[in-house]
């Protein structure tokens, strides 16, 4: 395959050059640390991230590989779930991981339905999705002794 | 009593409805990401307390065993492997499940993991007490040469360049610092982040780089998530036969490789698919097939997982040394019970270890029938759902399973970010697998490094430490064999084309 | 992610409305007790809560519910008992030294003096290990090689500033001679590199003599009395060295839990530990009871930080 100077890997060098500040980030994190053993492998390990990073740059503008091709996507999907399952974690020591659950499941059904919302599935998929919740909240708390979060506001 | 007698003993009706209880309850356990094998037994643990150690013993190495193998699930129909020692089953299961043939996958993973378990219970009936001692053969520098060994061996699997693999090794090496170290106690890395103390949990890691990108994707397309075949084709069984046949050599060595490399606590586990599945690859005619849907990939993962139950016990029962968290688990079961480990329970409480043994083999044979059936299910479930009712079904499920697995919100917190951060570093070829293997090799690494470098400057002699041992100098040479070798093929294949061009 | 304070009002909140509802009544327990170790399972802190477990159900008709929140060597467990409900349903595991020498090192998200601590049940006693064919048969043996050979001779251990590195450098200062101490992630792996020959011997415990029983030998004991299970080995206060020391484990509550639960509390986790068959099991697996209760709690603490602020401080894992 003959490689074309248009397809360059830029976002493969952008990571790469982000991932550089990380590893120089991690080694100004080692110099406060008390004991050697513990700023040994660290300080390795950022400095071969480095060193990767540089050498895969260099590679990168010397030989230029091919992109893949992309459908049509839906970003403001993506970032919605995202946002759901951030705030379904954040929100779980306060509202109590069966109602965040049950509010993540009904937003995530939304984001992920692409067919008609016909009479019988607005009834049938909340059903069968609060159901979902509830068997696996039964299995994982009452079964498996999981201490889920109860929920600061209202349990005391 | 003779070895008979012991197989009598483990063949009553009430250890035969133990072991099958425990295949099907792990198998379901080990489907579902999250829900951990050391979870489920360490949950079991009171009710054992009423039992007899070798009933107790049968059921949970059962669930153990069951929940091994239905890892594979997770692993080929969502891409997310349940445990670490599932990962390379992802390269070729998931690809099959995307073509269509998922079905065939499951029951090919199914028979593997027969294979392989079988493999390392028969390794454990006969000659658990000399292999043990391979256990004690590695000290801190093999520890930290497998370790780096791991890491060659998956940057230079995953797709995309050896450089970009190298990149996220040690990203992932990185991650593996945070939070309060293991051994010296430092705190690093979280820059003073509460949520980032506790470091970052492997199993959480593992759900949120493999699960979450895919749960991304499916969102953004109205797109069914795997190919779907109209009629019906029941299990595929002869035809998963017919190749599991064909490879049966592939079989017969990832499940010695399961077993022996199983039997390094600590490590085993989560490398000896790695190391069957790199071994299949590099014996193949056709290397190329792998990562796009061998099935040769999944037999390969699947029946060295598998070993790696029977080769874990090894250790554990020899020694009394775990060799992997479940087994950790069983052995404080035992010693609440007041059994004590070591070469004696194989000498004077046979009726303990063998019978354990001979229940373990028939929980393996009877993964057969169940595994088929709940494979089957998970199939139908996966590919029937409509998509509204899948998506939100699976992320509920990393949610609870990342929580469960230490209790923690901040795993919850910490998995979502990585999943992000999966989905953007996949979109530019870097592959999740290296950074995964880097958390988890990561502190087993370091520990080997700095134990071996006090114990070598302590004796005067750090060359000799690192580069003296025998097993240390061959797992070195196997490191510079999968540096080089895809570089090697890769220019020879290029020049092969050239030829063919001019 | 929160700030603790407002987790503070919150869980006060909280206390409150849990105190009027359930724990003026006289049946306490009435439903089972949830307990957090704060380490993963399989490991000494869970193996002790589990022969507790048995025990506590016999006694008080309720189970307790045994869960694991492991992360930053305890830390995490312990940063958040406070905000658990003090209803008397929720109690943690505590280690010791971990408590008094985290904090010290760096901010780990708890003090050692906002643990509400209620009982010391048991400690594994330190104990220098070497394997069965060890040229070593005496302690003895170990120091007159440590003399002529100083820095050559390499103990495995559990962590750094952990009961074993501690009585390390305890030993090595008051026996004047210098050893390396190597850590190791667990007991578990550094009886492995004793077993494999990696070291030349182990700070360990008591407990690793009576689970490796046929492999290893003690050398001597950091107790007050010998060992039951081990009556020829000596303790190190009978060869001159003033070393009694080992891994403490006890229980806390958290700070909102009322006077009269954490005394009802400590004093049954004492029946437990008075119970005859409890200590029988807990002696076969090579630990010792101690009895340190809700109102003794103090003393003890004030003691044992001392001791361990200064080995610390010896050892370099604190400034």
């Amino acid at each position: 395959m003959r490689a074309d100077p248009a397809s360059r890997d830029i976002g493969g060098m952008v990571v790469a050059a982000v991932f550089v500040l990380v590893g120089v980030l991690a080694l100004w994190d080692t110099l406060d640390y008390a004991d050697a053993d513990s700023y040994v492998f660290p300080r390795t390990v950022a400095g071969s991230l480095i060193v990767f990073c540089i050498a895969s740059i260099v590679w990168n503008l010397a030989r230029p590989p091919d992109r893949v091709q992309r459908g049509p996507e839906s970003t403001m999907r993506r970032v919605g779930l995202v946002i759901v399952l951030l705030v379904a974690a954040l929100s779980m020591p306060y509202l109590g991981f069966l109602l965040s659950g049950l509010a993540a499941f009904m937003a995530i059904m939304l984001l992920a339905m692409y067919d008609p919302w016909t009479r019988a599935r607005v009834f049938v998929y909340p059903l069968v999705g609060t159901a979902i919740v509830l068997g696996f909240y039964f299995l994982f708390n009452k079964v498996l002794l999981v201490p889920l979060p109860a929920g600061r506001l209202f349990t005391g | 009593m003779n070895s008979l007698g012991y197989l009598l003993a483990a063949l009553t009706p009430y250890h035969v409805a133990l072991a099958l209880g425990g295949v099907v309850a792990g198998t379901v356990v080990g489907s579902l990401p999250g829900l951990t094998a050391t979870m489920a037994v360490a949950v079991l643990i009171p009710v054992t307390f009423s039992m007899e150690p070798a009933s107790a013993l049968i059921l949970m190495g059962a669930i153990y065993t069951g929940a091994i193998y239905g890892g594979a699930y997770a692993a080929i129909l969502l891409n997310t492997p349940g445990t670490p020692s599932a990962i390379a089953t992802t390269f070729d299961g998931f690809p099959m499940a995307k073509r269509g043939d998922g079905d065939l996958a499951i029951t090919l993973a199914c028979i593997a993991s027969v294979c392989g378990g079988l493999v390392g219970a028969v390794f454990l009936l006969s000659l658990a007490p000399p292999l043990a001692n391979v256990a004690l053969a590695f000290g801190p520098v093999e520890y930290f040469w497998l370790a780096i060994l791991g890491l060659t061996l998956i940057s230079a699997l995953s797709q995309g360049n050896l450089l970009k693999g190298l990149i996220g090794a040690c990203f992932g090496l990185l991650l593996s610092c945070i939070g309060v170290a293991e051994i010296s106690a430092d705190v690093r890395l979280t820059f003073g982040s509460q949520t980032l103390l506790g470091g970052i949990e492997v199993v959480s890691a593992l759900i949120g780089l493999y699960c979450v990108p895919v749960l991304i994707d499916l969102v953004a397309t109205p797109d069914r998530h795997l190919k779907v075949e109209e009629a019906s084709r029941g299990f595929r069984l002869r035809e998963a036969l017919n190749i599991s046949w064909r490879s049966k050599f592939n079989l017969a060595r990832s499940s010695v490789i399961g077993t022996l490399v199983g039997i390094l606590p600590g490590a085993g586990g989560s490398i000896a698919g790695l190391v069957a599945y790199s071994e299949a690859r590099r014996s193949s005619k056709q290397q190329e097939r792998f990562g796009g849907g061998a099935p040769e990939g999944v037999q390969a993962t699947e029946s060295a997982n598998n070993a790696t139950v029977g080769g874990g016990f090894i250790p554990t029962l020899v020694l009394g040394i775990p060799g992997t968290p479940p087994d950790a688990v069983i052995l404080g079961a035992l010693l609440i019970q007041g059994v004590r480990t070591g070469p004696n329970l194989f000498t004077e409480h046979g009726s303990i270890v063998y019978v354990f043994i001979w229940g373990l083999l028939l929980a393996t044979v009877l993964m057969l029938p169940t595994g088929l059936l709940i494979g089957r299910y998970a199939y139908r479930s996966i590919v029937t759902v409509p998509k509204a009712m899948l998506v939100p079904t699976v992320a509920f499920m990393t949610l609870i399973g990342t929580y469960s697995i230490r209790n923690s919100v901040s795993d919850v917190v910490i998995m979502t970010i990585l999943g992000v951060l999966g989905w953007v570093l996949g979109r530019f070829g870097f592959s999740a697998s290296p950074i995964v293997l880097g958390l988890i090799l990561g502190s087993i690494a370091e520990q080997g490094f700095v134990q071996g470098w006090i114990i070598g400057a302590a004796a005067d002699n750090l060359w000799g430490q690192f580069f003296g041992r025998p097993i240390s100098l061959g797992i070195f040479a196997f490191i510079l064999l999968s540096l080089f070798s895809p570089l090697l093929l890769n220019r020879l294949r290029v020049k092969r084309e050239f030829a063919r061009a001019d | 992610m929160f700030t603790s304070k407002k987790r503070g009002i919150f869980t006060a909140l909280a206390a409150a409305l849990a105190l009027t509802a359930s724990v003026a009544s006289a049946e306490y327990p009435e439903k089972p007790i949830s307990y957090v170790i704060p380490f993963g399972p399989g490991g000494e802190s869970d193996i002790t809560a589990r022969h507790q477990q048995a025990f506590f159900k016999k006694k008080f008709g309720q189970d307790l519910v045994i869960s694991y929140k492991p992360g930053g060597g305890g830390a995490v467990g312990w940063s958040q008992l406070n905000d658990m409900p003090g209803d008397g349903y929720n109690i943690m595991g505590i280690n010791l030294p971990h408590i008094i020498v985290k904090p010290l090192q760096k901010d780990v998200g708890f003090k050692t003096d906002e643990l509400a601590l209620i009982y010391m049940f048991h400690y594994t006693p330190d104990a220098v290990v070497v394997s069965d064919d060890s040229p070593f048969k005496t302690l003895q043996d170990v120091i007159d090689h440590a003399k002529s050979n100083p820095g050559k001779i390499t103990f495995s251990g559990s962590g750094k500033g952990t009961a074993n590195h501690l009585a390390q450098v305890t030993f090595d200062k008051l026996a004047g001679v210098k050893t390396t101490y190597v850590a190791f992630k667990g007991t578990g792996a550094s009886v492995t590199a004793l077993l494999g020959n990696q070291v030349t011997g182990q700070w360990g415990y008591t407990s690793v003599g009576a689970k490796h029983a046929d492999k290893v030998r003690l050398l001597a004991v950091a107790m007050e009395q010998r060992h039951p299970r081990f009556p020829d080995v000596p303790t190190f206060k009978e060869l001159g060295f003033d070393i009694v020391s080992g891994a403490y484990r006890g229980i806390a509550v958290p700070n909102s839990t009322p006077e009269n639960v954490r005394e009802k509390l400590s004093s049954m986790i004492g029946q437990i530990n008075a119970d005859p068959a409890f200590k029988q099991k807990m002696e076969n697996d090579g630990f010792a009871l101690v009895d340190v209760d809700y109102k003794g709690m103090k003393a003890f603490m004030d003691e044992k930080r001392q001791a361990y602020v200064a080995a610390a401080k010896e050892a370099g894992v604190i400034k």
